[in-house]
Parts: structure tokens; C-alpha cells; sequence
């Protein structure tokens, strides 16, 4: 079937209905969606060998099991992301098996490894919080329908990942000493990474076909905003520092957004602004386990290929 | 005295039906992890099972457990023993329980 007039698609958009078909679709509007299932699907993909290099330093057997079922969830929601993307005329198998690892659009954060169990907690307090307010966002807006119900499930088992996050979070903080030391030193390269993830500010991303699809309905900065006024109060509230504050009913950064990063030795340098060109070139060259957290799920899919 | 404590373990009961499970949006009572409640003076003590073995929620569920008796009057110490005999099945849902889970979208 050839795909609708735009004219009747906007008027469906518009009212608020969700699209439920290709056939009901115009070209840019599949193009869109696909492009938003890929950084999503990638995302839940990624973050599975991310956090299993470090849930292999949990301090227990039961946090093992934690971690363990955190990562089998990250796997389950890529799934539904990439089945979506198969019933759009994607190959599962070649996005997954076949890309370059640098073409994986996944946020530049999960490239720079996460190499003990506390990194691994902050990383679902933060990075989960992050994939949250942006799921949670597609879940209330998307104007997919396949999408929007395949998220109901996603967002609560995200809650159980955030729950550990802070649980461990605040044990650490209360352990003192050294372990309170490193759970600061986490949060201190992790929270500008994550500030990072939700993309250029409003005001230098004039136009959004994301928004104009509604296959999201909140700005950047919006989000950002959120993401903020859940992780500044609970850091505060485990007495952990984050460089950023209240100011009425927003939060600000403590420091020039964006700044410089130096991945190798995980520092941020705040007396050295740099510009979003700089960092969008960061992560087009992708960070120090790209290639290698691509390998694992490639290598062996290439070795077990029957060949004809 | 006795009383006391059959109103005791009814408020223990009422305390445990308010605790979701981490995963899913059901209480801890109409999942049918409960198996039992011993209360004395000060103290009670809660027979408890996991779906799973391998239930990744178990020391959250724990902890929620000890952190929400020890807030009821009357109670200073939480005894929780874990127990696997009879094994979880979803035969234990209550009527409530079931249908939750069933408007979650999970077959039960």
C-alpha cells in the first residue's frame, strides 16, 4: 500500500492519534522513528556488556543476582526496540552483527568503562535515571503505537534498576572512608557525563522533528531539567556533591557547559569550556571501549555462522 | 494479652500488604510470599518465601520488610526467616493478586 498523503497524516498527528502501520505513515515520519528506535535499541543494548564488566565485582552473591537481572532487563528492552525496527524493514542482524561499532548511536557515556561495583550503582542511579526521564517521556508521548504499549513494562523495570542504584548509593555514602571516597570520585565524572547525554540546549537546537512527530514530547533541556530535579536532591540527601544547584524552580550548572573531558583518565576539566562542535566530535570519534563492548556481541556471532 | 497480640498480627498483616514487590505492581500479601507470622512480646517473626530462587529483589524485599515493621508500634524486633517449602507457585496469588498482575499484562 502506498504510504498516506501527508496532508491526512498530519491531520492523524495532530489530533492526537497514534499511528499504528508503515502504511499509515509518510517517508520522514518512518525515517524519524527508526533513527529514535536506533538510539534506543542501542542504548538497552550497550549497556549490557557495560554493566556486566563491572557486576563482576559485585560485593555479594545476591548483588550479583541484582546485577545480573538489571543487565538480562537492558537485553530484553533492545529487544523490543529492535523487533520494532525488524517490523519496520531493518535487519535485526545487521544492525546488531554487522555495523561499524562507531556507527552505534548509544550515548558517549557508556563508552568509558565502568570498572567496579560502585561505578556500576552510580551508573544505575544516573545513567538509568537518565533512560527514565527519556523512555519515560516516549511512553506518555509517542505518537507510535507498537512503541508507546511496548514501554509500560520497560519503565517499572527501569524503577527496580534506579531502586538499586540509590539503595547501594546510600550504603556506600554510610560505609564512609575510602568507599565514600570512591563513590564521590564516581559521581564526580559520571554526573557531567550524564548532564551531557540529553544533547545540545534548547537554544542552539532550533528544530526538532522528534517533537514535530511526537515520537517525544519534551525538549532537551526539559529533560535535562528533570533528570536534574531527581538526581541533585538524592545526591544531596546521601551527602555526596554534585556541581550543580537550585536556583527557584530550575537547577544550574556549577560549571561551563560544555567543558573539556579526558575519557583515558576520567576528569572533567571545568576551567576549560570547550564548544558543543568539540563534543559533538567526541562522540562521533567514540570513547575507549567501543570497539571492544561491539566485540563481544559480534565476534561470536561471526564465529558461529554456518556458511553455505 | 491475647488480644493484644491478635491485634498485633493484624496490623502486621495490614503492614505487609502495603510493601509492593520491587518488579511488579503487587503487594507482598496478595503475591503470596508470606507464609506465616509469629508475633510475641515486641517481637514477630515472618515466614517468608521469593518466586524465585534466584529472585534478584530478595534483599530489597527484605529490607522493606524490617524497615516498615520496625516503624510499627508495639514491634522492636523483625525476625525473617526464608523458607522454600512449599515452593511459590502462582497458586498462592490471592483473588486481588492475580488480577493485578493480570492487568499488568503477565498470565497468570
Amino acid at each position: 500500500m502506498e504510504p498516506d498523503s501527508s496532508g491526512t497524516f498530519d491531520t492523524l498527528l495532530k489530533r492526537g492519534e497514534l499511528i499504528e502501520s508503515v502504511a499509515e505513515m509518510t517517508p520522514d515520519y518512518l525515517r524519524e522513528l527508526k533513527h529514535t528506535l536506533i538510539v534506543s535499541g542501542d542504548t538497552e543494548l550497550i549497556s549490557a556488556p557495560a554493566y556486566y564488566l563491572a557486576a563482576r565485582k559485585a560485593p555479594s552473591v545476591n548483588a550479583f543476582m541484582t546485577g545480573i537481572a538489571i543487565i538480562q532487563d537492558e537485553l530484553a528492552h533492545a529487544h523490543i526496540a529492535y523487533h520494532i525496527l525488524e517490523e519496520l524493514g531493518e535487519s535485526q542482524e545487521a544492525l546488531i552483527f554487522r555495523r561499524d561499532p562507531k556507527a552505534f548511536r548509544y550515548p558517549y557515556a557508556f563508552d568509558v568503562p565502568l570498572e567496579s561495583w560502585t561505578e556500576l550503582v552510580v551508573a544505575n542511579a544516573m545513567y538509568d535515571q537518565a533512560g527514565f526521564c527519556l523512555l519515560g517521556d516516549i511512553h506518555e508521548q509517542c505518537s507510535y503505537g507498537p512503541w508507546k504499549r511496548g514501554l509500560v513494562k520497560v519503565m517499572a523495570e527501569e524503577n527496580f534498576h534506579l531502586r538499586n542504584g540509590r539503595n547501594w548509593s546510600k550504603r556506600i555514602s554510610q560505609a564512609g572512608g575510602a568507599a565514600r571516597e570512591e563513590l564521590q570520585r564516581a559521581v564526580d565524572w559520571m554526573f557531567p557525563l550524564t548532564v551531557e547525554w540529553f544533547g545540545l540546549p534548547d537554544n542552539l537546537k532550533q528544530h526538532s522533528a522528534q517533537l514535530d512527530y511526537r515520537l517525544k514530547g519534551l525538549t532537551n533541556d526539559q529533560l535535562r531539567q528533570q533528570w536534574l530535579s531527581t538526581v541533585v536532591p538524592f545526591m544531596e540527601s546521601i551527602g555526596i556533591n554534585v556541581p550543580a544547584h537550585r536556583e527557584d524552580s530550575h537547577f544550574v550548572l556549577d560549571y561551563p557547559f560544555p567543558c573539556t573531558f579526558d575519557a583515558e583518565q576520567k576528569r572533567w576539566d571545568f576551567k576549560d569550556p570547550c564548544t558543543w562542535d568539540d563534543v559533538l566530535a567526541r562522540w562521533r570519534a567514540r570513547g575507549p571501549r567501543n570497539a571492544e563492548m561491539v566485540g563481544l556481541f559480534q565476534e561470536s556471532f561471526q564465529r558461529f555462522q554456518v556458511r553455505a | 494479652m491475647r488480644v493484644a497480640t491478635a491485634d498485633l498480627e493484624a496490623r502486621v498483616w495490614s503492614a505487609l500488604a502495603e510493601i509492593d514487590d520491587p518488579e511488579m505492581p503487587v503487594n507482598l500479601v496478595d503475591l503470596g510470599l508470606i507464609y506465616g507470622l509469629e508475633v510475641g512480646e515486641g517481637t514477630v517473626q515472618v515466614r517468608l518465601t521469593f518466586t524465585a530462587m534466584g529472585c534478584p529483589a530478595s534483599e530489597m524485599i527484605v529490607d522493606d520488610i524490617r524497615e516498615r515493621l520496625r516503624r510499627e508500634p508495639g514491634i522492636d524486633d523483625v525476625v525473617i526467616e526464608v523458607v522454600w517449602d512449599p515452593p511459590w507457585s502462582s497458586a498462592r496469588l490471592t483473588p486481588q493478586g492475580r488480577e493485578a498482575l493480570q492487568a499488568w499484562g503477565l498470565a497468570v
